[in-house]
């Protein structure tokens, strides 16, 4: 996958990975924040399970 | 004012200029390695905690040993290493920068730079033997540790260096090798030698059950190992702005690409949180947590100039959830003991940073080579994995035949600290047998 948005260093300026590519850039972004909540939600239902099953 | 005078004040001015640039260059890098001696203090703390309390001074004082036997070592072989190898196994002519009885290896007012260097480079290599020490605690020999952590310290991982982490290197100027944050010749190459070694040191006695299933082994204080791993993570902006090379004015990659400080702090950020949250998924457990965040780091190390953070966040947090599952493979299945998961960690974790960067970064072109492709990467990762796992196994092969490698039976049950060390971690303690210099209950005590 060529990801780069330069093919020469002279005169770049933001060169990160898929920076000429602002569709790719958002659904990177809404993959890593939804990673985060998916975590999130993970660990909420991780608590709950602890707590049933602990002994009464 | 005439001409003249003022072609002086001019020539006064760029001086002035020039000297400033000389002496920024040189205070960032004596911070960078003040900072990376954070690292040392992290593997100290972690590794006393992951220890039992009957080995806690006794892992401590190897990785004492480790850092302060490498410091010569590599002053007197190492640097040269590195200078004399970028094309391969022929010396090259730059080798006599790193010629002890030269000039430039000790004090000298026209060379401001290569102190400075070796001084960073020192704290790398110090940074190697760290990684194999703590998968090798309580039952490694003190020597043999001392002599494997400057073998890999100031010869293996610093060849490494030389091919695939230096302008010239060999394995950017064929396959266009990135790895500007060092996850190959530092990580990648600590984890397989430490691998190497490992199969021949063999488990901790009472690891495994006669039918192979495992018994856990606890260390004795988990919030030290959480509070090293933390320090750790600390120290890698230190190392990770050591990886950069900067003259007074502008910022380069190793590779004399153009970078900024700005791109290392967006994505080694990302980085560390997207490793502690991948590894908080999977495990719920703090030291994996912690370890996820090294993860992090190095998965996204060798593209911390180019990765858009986002995708730094997304290829750490990948490495988070991964490398835990395949540390417990390597134990469960291959019946590999390493006490810390090291192998998995900076073995597998550079590993997959490298291959990331052939995935997500392919196409940047090169000052020295052909532009980063999924292939040069891939071949690159081989050449650092045979490096790194070749020389750990024949060292330890060689140590293990001499009865030179593993600490008697009788010492390990006792506790390395009541055998070896001449002080107590915790003298006022008096319930553990190790601390009285009794015998263990059993052997995974």
């Amino acid at each position: 996958m060529n990801s780069a948005p330069i093919a020469t260093w002279e005169g770049a300026k933001a060169y990160f990975t898929f920076a000429d590519q602002p569709a790719v850039l958002m659904l990177i972004s809404a993959l890593a924040l939804a990673a985060c909540v998916g975590v999130l939600v993970s660990m909420v239902r991780h608590e709950t399970d602890c707590v049933k099953k602990l002994p009464n | 004012m005439d001409n003249a005078a003022l072609l002086a004040k001019i020539e006064a001015l760029e001086a002035s200029v020039a000297l400033t640039k000389t002496v920024n260059a040189e205070v960032f890098y004596w911070w960078c390695t003040a900072l990376m001696i954070a690292i040392h203090a992290g593997f100290l703390a972690y590794e006393m905690g992951a220890s039992r309390a009957k080995n806690a001074l006794a892992s401590g004082l190897k990785n004492l040993l480790a850092f302060a036997f490498l410091v010569p070592a590599f002053y007197f072989f190492g640097w040269w290493i590195y200078l004399a190898f970028p094309t391969g196994f022929s010396i090259s002519e730059a080798s006599s920068g790193g010629v002890v009885w030269g000039e430039s290896m000790g004090p000298n007012l026209g060379d401001n730079a290569s102190g400075i260097f070796w001084a960073a480079f020192t704290l790398f290599a110090a940074t190697t033997a760290s990684i194999m020490s703590g998968a090798v605690i309580e039952r490694i020999r003190m020597s043999a540790f001392t002599i494997l952590a400057v073998i890999l310290g100031a010869f293996v991982w610093i060849l490494g260096a030389s091919w695939g982490w230096h302008p010239e290197g060999w394995l950017t100027s064929t396959f266009g090798l990135h790895d500007i944050g060092a996850a190959g010749c530092v990580h990648m190459v600590a984890g397989f030698f430490t691998l190497g070694v490992l199969i021949n040191l063999g488990p901790r006695l009472g690891r495994f059950n006669a039918d192979g299933t495992v018994n856990h082994i606890s260390g004795h204080n988990m919030p030290m190992s959480l509070i090293g791993l933390m320090l750790i993570v600390m120290g890698f902006f230190g190392f990770l702005g050591g990886c950069i090379l900067y003259n007074g004015g502008t910022w380069m990659t190793i590779y004399n690409t153009p970078t900024t400080l700005s791109a290392f702090a967006f994505n080694t950020l990302m980085g560390v949180a997207g490793g502690m949250i991948g590894s908080y998924l999977v495990t719920r457990d703090p030291f994996w947590m912690m370890s996820g965040a090294l993860i992090g780091v190095i998965s996204s190390a060798p593209g911390l100039d180019v990765y858009y953070p986002p995708l730094a966040f997304l290829i750490s947090f990948i490495g988070g959830c991964v490398i835990p599952k395949l540390a417990d493979m390597l134990l469960t299945r291959f019946k590999i003991d390493d006490a810390v998961g090291a192998v998995a960690v900076h073995g597998l974790g550079g590993v997959w940073g490298l291959l990331a960067v052939g995935l997500f970064a392919a196409g940047y072109p090169n000052v020295n080579g052909p532009a980063i492709s999924f292939g040069g990467q891939f071949m690159s990762m081989i050449v650092f994995a045979l490096l790194g796992f070749l020389p750990g196994f024949a060292a330890s092969y060689v140590l293990k035949m001499l009865g030179m490698l593993r600490t008697d039976p009788k010492v390990e049950l006792a506790g390395l600290d009541v055998a070896e060390v001449p002080v107590k971690a915790y003298p006022e303690a008096s319930t553990i047998p190790a601390f009285t210099g009794g015998e263990a209950l059993s052997p995974a005590e």
